[in-house]
C-alpha cells in the first residue's frame, strides 16, 4: 500500500543486484525480515500455467482444424512449431522467475505481510488478530519437491487471503505454528521465533544469485535449503486425532449418491436405446452430462480422501486430499455456523455429512472440500466434529436436542418449536420438519424432509436477523426466519414458523446474540482455550463427555493414538511420491 | 394510497410490527425518483411500440398495451411500497421493514457492521435524496434505506458509526 515509490524499479534491478531482500521502504520498519518463497516455486507454477496453455491451444486447434491437416501443416513446419514451444517456454519461465524474485513475505507480532507483482506491485498485510484459518496446500507437482503454499485467511471477502508459496513443507508447518503462536497471543513463545527466523532467512534467498538459471538450479538450491534447520523454534501445538474417514466408507458414501444412480440409469436407458435404434450418435449427447457427474464424484473422492480431524489448541485440525493435500487449521471461535445433512440414502448407514461456514474460505469452498468438516461419518462422529466446534452445547442433554434436531419431526419433538399445521399447504412435506431450538449457546434450525438439514449457530456469531413473508404465508399466519450468516456454504433459515413464534424468537434472538458477543471468546484465544486444551491433553477419552454422552463408546480407539506432530503424515505422503 | 398506514402496517401486532416501535419513514420523493426511472424504462419502450403499431402494424398495440397495464400498476404500487419502507434506530440494533405483499425485516445490530455506503445518483441529488446501505460480514444482509433526506442520512450514518464502535466486535 505504501509501495508506490519502489514500484517501477523491479525491471533492471532484477538482473544487478544482490539476493538481499528487497529495498525496504523508510516507512518499513527495521524488524521485519522479509523472506523469500523456496526457489522452485518458479518451475511448479511455471508448469501449471504451461499446463493450462496446452490445453487451452489444443482445444482451441483441434476443435478448428480437421485432424489429418493439423498433422500434415505441423510435419511441414516442425521447426517454427518447436521454435513456437521454446519461446512459450522461456517466456513462461522467465516470467514466473521473474514473479517469484518480487516476491517477499515477513511476519511481525501484528501482522503477515506479503509483496508481490512485478509491473504492479502489491503489499498486502493481514492482521493476525483477524485470522480465520491457515491452509497448507501442497498440489501434485509440489508435492513430488516436498513443497507447500500456505494460505492465511482473513475475512476480507474474496481473493483476500494471502498465499505465501512454495515453502519447503517444515519451513511451511514451522510458519504456521508461528502464525498460530502470535496470533493467539502467546507473547513469550515469540521472542525465541524471531531471532530464529532471522537466522534462517539468508539460507532460501542465496540460489537466486543467477535468476535467469533458477530452473536449472533446482536440485542444488533445494538441497541447500533442505539443510536448514527449520525455520522457527516454535513448537507445534500438540493435537489429537478425533476422527478420520476410511476410503471405503467414502467410496460407499459416493456410490450411495443420487447422482450415481440417475447417471446409470440414463447410461443403460441410452444403452438400450442404441440397441434398438442402432445410432450410435445418441451416445454422445449425453457424454457432457455423465462426464460432469464423473468428474464430481472424482473431484469429491480426491478431495475428501483420507480426511482426517484432529483438535489442537490452535483449533481444529482437517487434513485431507489424494493428489493435492490440504491440511486447514480453524482457530476456535471461527467457525460461524454448522450444518448436518442426510441424503435419503444415507439413512441405512445413519451417515451424516457436515459443513462449516468459515469468513476467510467464502463462496469459493461451497463446491471444493474447503468447507468440509466431515465428508461422511456416523451420527457418534457427527456429534464429535460438532463438539470440536462448539464445546459446550448449552444444554443439559445435547445427545438428546441434538437427535431430536438431525432425525425428529414435529409428532416427537419435545425441544423444537415446528411449523403449525396451517402450513401444511404451503410445505406438505417438511412442515413437520421446519423448527428451531434455543440453547444457551447457540440456535438450532431443523428442516428437510427427504434430505434432512440441521443448522447450528452460535449465537456470538450471528451477524444480522431477517424475517420474511409472502402473501400465501401471509394468508396461512406463517413467516421465514433467517441467520445472516458469512459467505459460505451454509444459509441458516427455517421456514414457515407461526407469526407469534417468528416475532419471538427474532426478537429474542437479537438479545441473545447480544450478550453472547459480550463474553465472547477473544480473538486471541489462548487464554480461553487452555482450559479446553488440558481437558484433552492428558485424558481424551473424557473429550467427548460435554458434547455427548454416547460418544466415549466410539472414542477411545482413535484419540488413544495421538498424533502430537505435523510431519510423520507428510513425510509418509512424500515418500509415497 | 391515499391512507399510508392501513396499507403498510395491517396487523398493528404482527410480527413486522415489534411492540413499543416508532417506525421513521423515508422521503416521500423516493416516489418520485422510483416513478421516473420506471416512466422511463416502461414509457420509451411503450412510445416506441405506439410508433410501431401506426406506421407498420397494429398488431404491435398488443405489448403497447401492456406496458402501458405495466405502468399503470407501477403508478399505483410505488407510493404504498415507498410508504411501507420503515427503520427504527433501537438501543443496540437497527430495524429495517419494508413490502407489502412480500414483507421483509432485517435486525441489523450495531456491533456487526463492517461498513456504512451513503449513495446518491444524479436524479436523487436532484430530488434531495440519499441512500444508506448497512454492511456486516455476511452477504445476505439487505439491510438498504433508501429515499433519506441527504442530512437525515449523514446524521444516520454518523451514529451508526458511533455506535458501531462503541460495539464493536470481532466476526
Amino acid at each position: 500500500m505504501s509501495e508506490s515509490g519502489p514500484a517501477p524499479v523491479p525491471a533492471h534491478e532484477s538482473s544487478a543486484t544482490p539476493p538481499e531482500p528487497p529495498e525496504v521502504s523508510p516507512a518499513e520498519r527495521d524488524d521485519q525480515q522479509w523472506r523469500r518463497v523456496h526457489p522452485v516455486t518458479p518451475f511448479v507454477r511455471g508448469w501449471a500455467i504451461i499446463v493450462a496453455l496446452l490445453f487451452v491451444v489444443t482445444q482451441q486447434s483441434f476443435d478448428a482444424v480437421p485432424y489429418g491437416e493439423l498433422v500434415d501443416d505441423v510435419a511441414r513446419v516442425w521447426w517454427v512449431f518447436a521454435l513456437g514451444v521454446l519461446g512459450v517456454l522461456v517466456l513462461v519461465f522467465g516470467y514466473a522467475a521473474l514473479a517469484w524474485r518480487m516476491t517477499t513475505f515477513a511476519v511481525d507480532d501484528d501482522a503477515a505481510h506479503l509483496r508481490k507483482g512485478i509491473l504492479f506491485r502489491q503489499q498486502r498485510h493481514a492482521r493476525l488478530d483477524r485470522l480465520q484459518a491457515i491452509d497448507v496446500r501442497q498440489p501434485l507437482l509440489a508435492r513430488i519437491f516436498g513443497l507447500a503454499e500456505l494460505t492465511l485467511e482473513v475475512a476480507g471477502g474474496t481473493d483476500s487471503a494471502v498465499a505465501i508459496g512454495f515453502l519447503r513443507l517444515d519451513d511451511a508447518t514451522a510458519l504456521r505454528a508461528d502464525l498460530l503462536a502470535r496470533a493467539a497471543g502467546v507473547k513469550a513463545r515469540r521472542a525465541g521465533g524471531v531471532r530464529e527466523d532471522a537466522a534462517g532467512t539468508g539460507r532460501p534467498t542465496v540460489p537466486a544469485a543467477e535468476p535467469g538459471s533458477v530452473t536449472a538450479d533446482a536440485g542444488p538450491a533445494e538441497e541447500t535449503s533442505a539443510g536448514s534447520p527449520p525455520l522457527s523454534g516454535v513448537v507445534e501445538a500438540p493435537e489429537n486425532q478425533v476422527y478420520e474417514v476410511p476410503p471405503g466408507r467414502l467410496v460407499a458414501s459416493l456410490v450411495r449418491l443420487p447422482a450415481v444412480w440417475i447417471s446409470l440409469a440414463l447410461l443403460v436407458g441410452l444403452g438400450a436405446a442404441v440397441a434398438v435404434t442402432r445410432n450410435v450418435a445418441i451416445l454422445f449427447s449425453l457424454l457432457p452430462a455423465l462426464l460432469g457427474v464423473a468428474t464430481f464424484l472424482f473431484n469429491r473422492f480426491a478431495g475428501e480422501f483420507g480426511f482426517r480431524a484432529a483438535v489442537s489448541p490452535d483449533g481444529i485440525r482437517l487434513r485431507h486430499g489424494l493428489l493435492e493435500t490440504r491440511a486447514q487449521t480453524i482457530p476456535p471461535g471461527r467457525v460461524q455456523a454448522i450444518e448436518l445433512t442426510q441424503g435419503l440414502w444415507w439413512r441405512g448407514k445413519d451417515w451424516w455429512r457436515i459443513k462449516v461456514n468459515v469468513a476467510g474460505y467464502g463462496i469459493e469452498g461451497t463446491d471444493g472440500t474447503q468447507s468440509v468438516l466431515l465428508p461422511v461419518g456416523t451420527r457418534q462422529e457427527a456429534l464429535t466434529a460438532m463438539w470440536l466446534v462448539l464445546p459446550d452445547l448449552g444444554t443439559p442433554d445435547p445427545a438428546m436436542l441434538v437427535d431430536e434436531g438431525l432425525t425428529g419431526d414435529a409428532r416427537t419433538d419435545r425441544t423444537f418449536t415446528t411449523s403449525p399445521r396451517r402450513a401444511l399447504i404451503l410445505d406438505p412435506l417438511t412442515w413437520r420438519r421446519n423448527g428451531f431450538a434455543v440453547t444457551e449457546r447457540a440456535l438450532l434450525l431443523r428442516g428437510g424432509r427427504l434430505t434432512r438439514r440441521l443448522t447450528v449457530v452460535p449465537h456470538e456469531r450471528t451477524q444480522s436477523l431477517g424475517l420474511q413473508q409472502g402473501p400465501w404465508q401471509r394468508h396461512r399466519g406463517v413467516a421465514s426466519f433467517a441467520v445472516h450468516s458469512t459467505p459460505g456454504p451454509i444459509s441458516p433459515a427455517v421456514h414457515h414458523l407461526d407469526e407469534p413464534d417468528a416475532a419471538r424468537l427474532i426478537a429474542e434472538q437479537a438479545v441473545r446474540a447480544r450478550t453472547a458477543r459480550a463474553q465472547q471468546t477473544p480473538e486471541r484465544w489462548m487464554e480461553t482455550v487452555a482450559a479446553v486444551a488440558a481437558a484433552v491433553g492428558p485424558a481424551p477419552a473424557a473429550e467427548p463427555a460435554p458434547a455427548a454422552e454416547p460418544a466415549p463408546a466410539a472414542e477411545p480407539a482413535p484419540a488413544a493414538e495421538p498424533a502430537p506432530e505435523e510431519d510423520p503424515p507428510p513425510t509418509r505422503r512424500e515418500d509415497g511420491a | 394510497m391515499t391512507s399510508p398506514d392501513p396499507t403498510a402496517a395491517p396487523d398493528p401486532s404482527g410480527p413486522f410490527d415489534p411492540p413499543g416501535i416508532a417506525w421513521d419513514g423515508v422521503s416521500l420523493r423516493l416516489i418520485t425518483a422510483r416513478l421516473v426511472v420506471l416512466g422511463i424504462m416502461l414509457g420509451v419502450p411503450f412510445v416506441v411500440c405506439a410508433v410501431v403499431a401506426v406506421l407498420v402494424t397494429p398488431w404491435v398495440w398488443l405489448p403497447a398495451g401492456v406496458l402501458a397495464a405495466l405502468l399503470v400498476w407501477a403508478v399505483l404500487l410505488v407510493p404504498r411500497q415507498v410508504r411501507a419502507i420503515g427503520y427504527a434506530e433501537r438501543d443496540d440494533d437497527l430495524l429495517i421493514r419494508k413490502g407489502i405483499l412480500f414483507r421483509q425485516l432485517v435486525v441489523v445490530p450495531y456491533g456487526r457492521m463492517q461498513f456504512v455506503d451513503v449513495e446518491a445518483g444524479p436524479l436523487d441529488r436532484k430530488l434531495g435524496i440519499a441512500k444508506v446501505q448497512l454492511h456486516t460480514a455476511a452477504a445476505s444482509t439487505d439491510a438498504v434505506i433508501p429515499g433519506l433526506a441527504p442530512d437525515e442520512a449523514e446524521r444516520l450514518r454518523d451514529r451508526l458509526t458511533v455506535r458501531g464502535e462503541a460495539r464493536l466486535a470481532g466476526l
